[in-house]
Parts: structure tokens; sequence; C-alpha cells
């Protein structure tokens, strides 16, 4: 859509070092009626960064995502991302300004095909006029071109070329994920989030996900949050762990000293009950 | 051709039916285009749009009055201020007169999006449907009081009636001295026929290779999705309210050279809903497929059927095959097929 918006001075350059504080939620609540989904939480992500978000099922992973990239609004807290402060996201606000997410369900547009699903990715990129576009316009026509250039590097990347014109829907599933990264890179976010990448996939599929998120942090160092309940996968892959239980943050830091924290220990990986 | 056999020529029974089809594919197209912007706004927002057709007319209207130059209100006006005034000069040329016509219709996009759909997002498909019957009373009483009620004859310059000309060339395929007067096809139907075609190309041509296009898929697959590679909903739907309203006045234009400027016309949408039975509700081309099925159909069962019962055939019989089509294929020729995972 018509954004008006630059990427050269949103996506690259915002001023923010590698290492310097790129993601702030401060004292998130976020309820549902009268059920507490998370309760007072805050932690940072910093710029180039892998930061894992791990905790058992139900301790607000998934609505802690949501709240960065507005699908849910925070009854309180507050969000600074690339230095601006603000109550809640919306969605395409998020969007435009650098966040892309992929989704623990697959969310891809499933009648679409592989091309066109991670050309959406670049939605908020584009900024010749609707009218143009319907003309056929030169400047219109030759922005497509541009960014869909990039989209078949992303293609090359994720290693999918021979699935370029085949509709999402009737791909099996590893793949899917696979392109709803590659929707997810397309929109070259300052912070991508992933929602579980490697859920419900065997071992190799399991590798090839790894392979490509280390890839995206270290060729593009791209800033990375994900959340994901393969232990080995987040100790392997992650710079720094989160742990969320019962929507409230009992354990932040190394990999290895969350292993060595007491409460995560009793609370998440369930060892020592008397 | 094959038609031209030499020597004995075509019988004129036969000749009778390929009339008879070719004025049932016209008067399909006429379907189609009123059951395309039902499709175009289904697809997009899940909206059942009951106001396409009082779009339509009112598209017409605008169109008729700024031709004619009208003053809108004007008894209105007249009523309050005691003046008697009725029209402000010759009016506008037709080309000028269908660009302001769009432009009021994307205005009126925009008000609905904002007076309405803004404030019914995820609310139940049922209560989008009911404001959309609100929409559609308060459209028409808009274009009573803007425009007047009267019948208003609409002509934008396309060519009308029956075509001489193919009533030559059919007249020739008969046999020598049978009581055969050739086939009557009105060249209105003709227009309205490449036009409707000219449209639907244009709109796919538009989905499938703009990025607005692929916006409008992307919405019309996955609302969640869409917003999370930073689609704006909201100016989406204005979007399609604005090629929705796009095609109200094509349809419009046709409905009201064809058969004059009516209220009657906003009844049109009830013609559409057994075209969307058949063709389902998220298929551009089931819109049009559909169309020509129950424009062959209803002229078919008219042609054959009617002399048996009594005639009036034509009324009934698309709400009829719209039954059968519940009943056996309730997603319709093309719609998406109805799954329930257990």
């Amino acid at each position: 859509m018509n954004q008006h918006i630059d990427p050269g001075t949103l996506r690259a350059d915002d001023g923010i070092e590698r290492g310097g504080m790129l993601l702030h939620v401060d004292n998130i609540s976020l309820s549902f009626g009268g059920v507490k989904a998370i309760t007072d939480v805050s932690f940072d992500v910093k710029k180039g960064e892998i930061r894992a978000i791990i905790g058992p099922n139900g301790a607000g992973k998934t609505s802690m995502l949501n709240v960065i990239n507005g699908f849910y609004h925070p009854q309180e807290g507050t969000i600074t991302f690339r230095g601006e402060k603000r109550r809640r996201m919306r969605p395409h606000r998020a969007a435009s300004q650098g966040i892309a997410r992929t989704f623990q369900n697959i969310a891809l547009f499933k009648g679409m095909t592989t091309l066109d699903n991670i050309m959406t990715g670049r939605m908020t990129l584009m900024k010749s006029s609707m009218l143009s576009q319907a003309m056929w316009w030169g400047p219109a026509h030759r922005e497509e071109i541009a960014h869909r250039e990039t989209v078949e590097k992303i293609i090359d990347f994720l290693e999918i070329e021979h699935i370029r014109k085949t509709p999402v829907g009737r791909l099996p599933y590893g793949l899917q994920k696979r392109v709803e990264l590659g929707r997810a890179l397309a929109a070259d976010p300052a912070l991508l989030l992933l929602d579980e990448p490697m859920a419900g996939m065997n071992l190799e599929e399991k590798e090839d996900m790894s392979r490509f998120v280390l890839d995206v942090n270290q060729q593009f160092g791209t800033t990375i949050a994900l959340i994901e309940h393969d232990m080995g996968v987040v100790m392997d892959l992650s710079d720094r762990v989160v742990v969320l239980d019962y929507g409230r943050k009992i354990g932040d830091g190394t990999p290895d000293e969350v292993r060595n924290n007491q409460a995560v220990i009793d609370a998440y990986l369930g060892v020592s009950h008397e | 051709m094959v038609l031209q056999a030499r020597g004995h020529g075509v019988s004129p029974d036969f000749l009778n039916f390929i009339e008879t089809v070719l004025n049932g594919l016209m008067s399909g197209v006429m379907y189609s285009l009123v059951a395309l912007g039902f499709v175009l706004i289904f697809k997009a927002s899940g909206i059942f749009n009951f106001a396409q057709g009082v779009m339509a007319l009112f598209a017409a209207l605008t169109l008729v009055g700024l031709q004619t130059g009208q003053v809108p209100f004007a008894h209105l006006i007249n009523a309050i201020l005691g003046t008697d005034i009725h029209h402000w000069g010759p009016g506008l040329p037709t080309v000028l007169a269908i660009l302001v016509t769009m432009l009021v219709m994307i205005a009126l996009a925009f008000l609905i999006e904002k007076v309405v759909l803004k404030h019914l997002v995820n609310q139940e498909p049922i209560i989008l449907f009911m404001a959309t019957i609100g929409l559609a009373y308060f459209l028409e009483g808009m274009g009573d009081l803007m425009w007047g009620a009267d019948v208003k004859a609409l002509d934008v310059g396309l060519p009308s009636g029956g075509s001489f000309w193919w009533e030559d060339v059919t007249r020739a395929w008969a046999p020598e001295g049978a009581d055969y007067f050739g086939m009557y096809i009105d060249t209105l139907d003709v227009s309205a026929a490449i036009i409707a075609v000219v449209l639907v190309v244009a709109l796919t041509l538009f989905s499938q290779y703009t990025a607005t296009g692929r916006a409008l898929r992307a919405v019309a697959d996955d609302h969640q999705a869409a917003l999370s590679v930073g689609i704006s909903l909201r100016s989406i739907w204005v979007i399609v309210w604005s090629i929705a309203g796009f095609v109200a006045l094509v349809a419009g234009i046709m409905w009201g050279a064809k058969s004059g400027v009516q209220f009657s016309l906003s009844l049109i949408a009830l013609k559409a809903l057994p075209v969307l039975i058949l063709g389902g509700f998220t298929s551009i081309p089931g819109a049009i497929v559909g169309g020509l099925i129950i424009g062959v159909g209803e002229k078919l069962a008219e042609a054959y059927v009617g002399p048996i019962v009594g005639g009036a055939v034509e009324n009934w019989f698309a709400y009829m095959v719209a039954l059968a089509f519940l009943l056996f294929r309730p997603q319709g020729l093309y719609g998406e097929k109805i799954i329930e995972r257990i």
C-alpha cells in the first residue's frame, strides 16, 4: 500500500548501533476479561541479536508477540521501538516501521502462489499510487520489477525456486513455514518475530530452518525474537533468553544463565518437585 | 460457416433456438454485471452487500442528473424556500458526467467506511448484512431526495435498437421461401456484453498484476496475515467499495439505458441472488458463468416451457435453479468447498 515511507531511512539506518536497544517493552500487562495473559513483563531486544522467548504452554509468549506487533493492545505498559515510545501498536503501523512476523499456525494467503505471497511482504515498501499501478505506468512498473528482484533473491536464499508458482495451500507444512519466513524477510525487517518456526517439523526440517534463522541473523544482520519449544534449538540459536510462566517473567539472560536459574528449572523444566 | 449449408439452409426452428440462446447470453451478461459487484465486496470483506442494486440505481440517477443539469435536492429546496428551481443549465457532456459520477461513488465508498464499516469491525456477518440493508434504504431515499422519483431516460450515446445487418445475415441462413425473417438482437445488449467483457478482463489484470490487486487478494484470503504484512484493512475496504461503486455505475448505465432509470432498478439485486448461488459467492468467473446460465436458462424456459404453463416462466425460473443448487451444491459452481473439520 501507499504508505509514503522511505525505506532507506527507515530500515537500515535507524542510528541504532549493533548491540544498542532496538525494542523495549516496559511493565506490560494484558488481560482478556478476567483472564490475565501477561502480568507486568519487561524485557528488551538489542539490535543484531537472536532473542528467544520460552515458557510452558499458556505462559503468554504468543500474546507477547501479538502485543509487540499490535494485534493485542495491553491495558498497561509501554512499547519503545526504535526510540519511539507508545502505549499500543497498530498492526499496519508496526509493519511499516519494520516489524515482520510469522505465525504459530501458518497464516499464508493460501490461494496465492509462493511468489505472490512473498511479494505481499514488500507491501509497505511500495510507494506508487494505485492509479499509476492500474495504468501500468512506467515508474510503478519499474518499482514492481525492482521489488520482484529482491523477492527472487529471497526465494533463492530459502531454496524454494521449484515452488515459485505453486499456490501455497498445496505445499507441505515444512515448505509453508519456509514461505512464511520468506514473506516476513521480504519486508526487510528491522525486527523479525518468529512464532515457533520449527513447530511440527522433523529433524531434517528443523536443521534447515535453524540454518536459515542463523543465516538471516548473520548475513543480513536482522534482529530476531523467536518463540520455540525445542530446548536444544533455543540454546544453540539464541544470544539471550527470556522465560515466561503464567504471564510473568521468571528468568532473563544468556542460555547458560537461564539453564541454571532455579526458578526456571522449577517452573519450566519441572525438575525438583518434592 | 457450417450454417451456410448450400441448397436447403437451416431449419427456422433451430435458428429460433439460436436466437433465444443469444438473447439469453446478452441478458445474462447484465445479471453478471450486478453479481460481480456483490462478489468483489463479499470476497474482500465477507459482507453480503444488499445495497449493490441500489448503488447501481444511485449511480444511474446521479449520472442522468448531471447529464441533464438537474439541481440536486431541488424539491427539498423549493419546499423550504418556496423557490422554483429545477435545472442549473444544459448539463455536463456525457464523458464528464460519467467521471463526476465515479467521483461521487468513490466519495460514497469513503463515507460508508467512515460512518458504517469502521464501527462494525469484527462483528458477525449478519450484523454487517443488516447494515447494508439499512444502507440500501438510505441510498434509495437519498436518490429520491436528490434527483426526484420520476422515470428518466438515460442516453450515453451507445447504439440501441435491433441490428438490421444481423437480421439480413441470419435471414439468408433459412431455406428459400421459409417463413423466417431473421434474428433480432438489440445492439445495446451487444455493447453491454462487450463492455462487461472489457470490465472483467481489466479487473482480472488489475488484481493479478498490480500491488494493490495483490493486497486485495491477500485481504480476501486472510485478514490477520494481511495485517501482519502491513496492509491497512480500512484503506482496502475503501478501495473495494470504490471498485464495487464503479461496477455499479457500469451496471446502472447499462440497465438505465435499456429500461430507463427508475426505482425498480434496485430490484435487479434480487436477480443477482440466484446468479450468486449458482456461481458461488467468492468466485468472479462464477458470477460471469452463473449470470450467463441464468440468462440463457430463463430465455429458453420462457420460449419452450412458457407456452405449456401459460408464460411468465422468466419470473421464477432463476429462483428454481437457485433452489436446486442450494439442495445439491450449496457452494455453487466455483465457490470454495465447504469443509467442516471435526
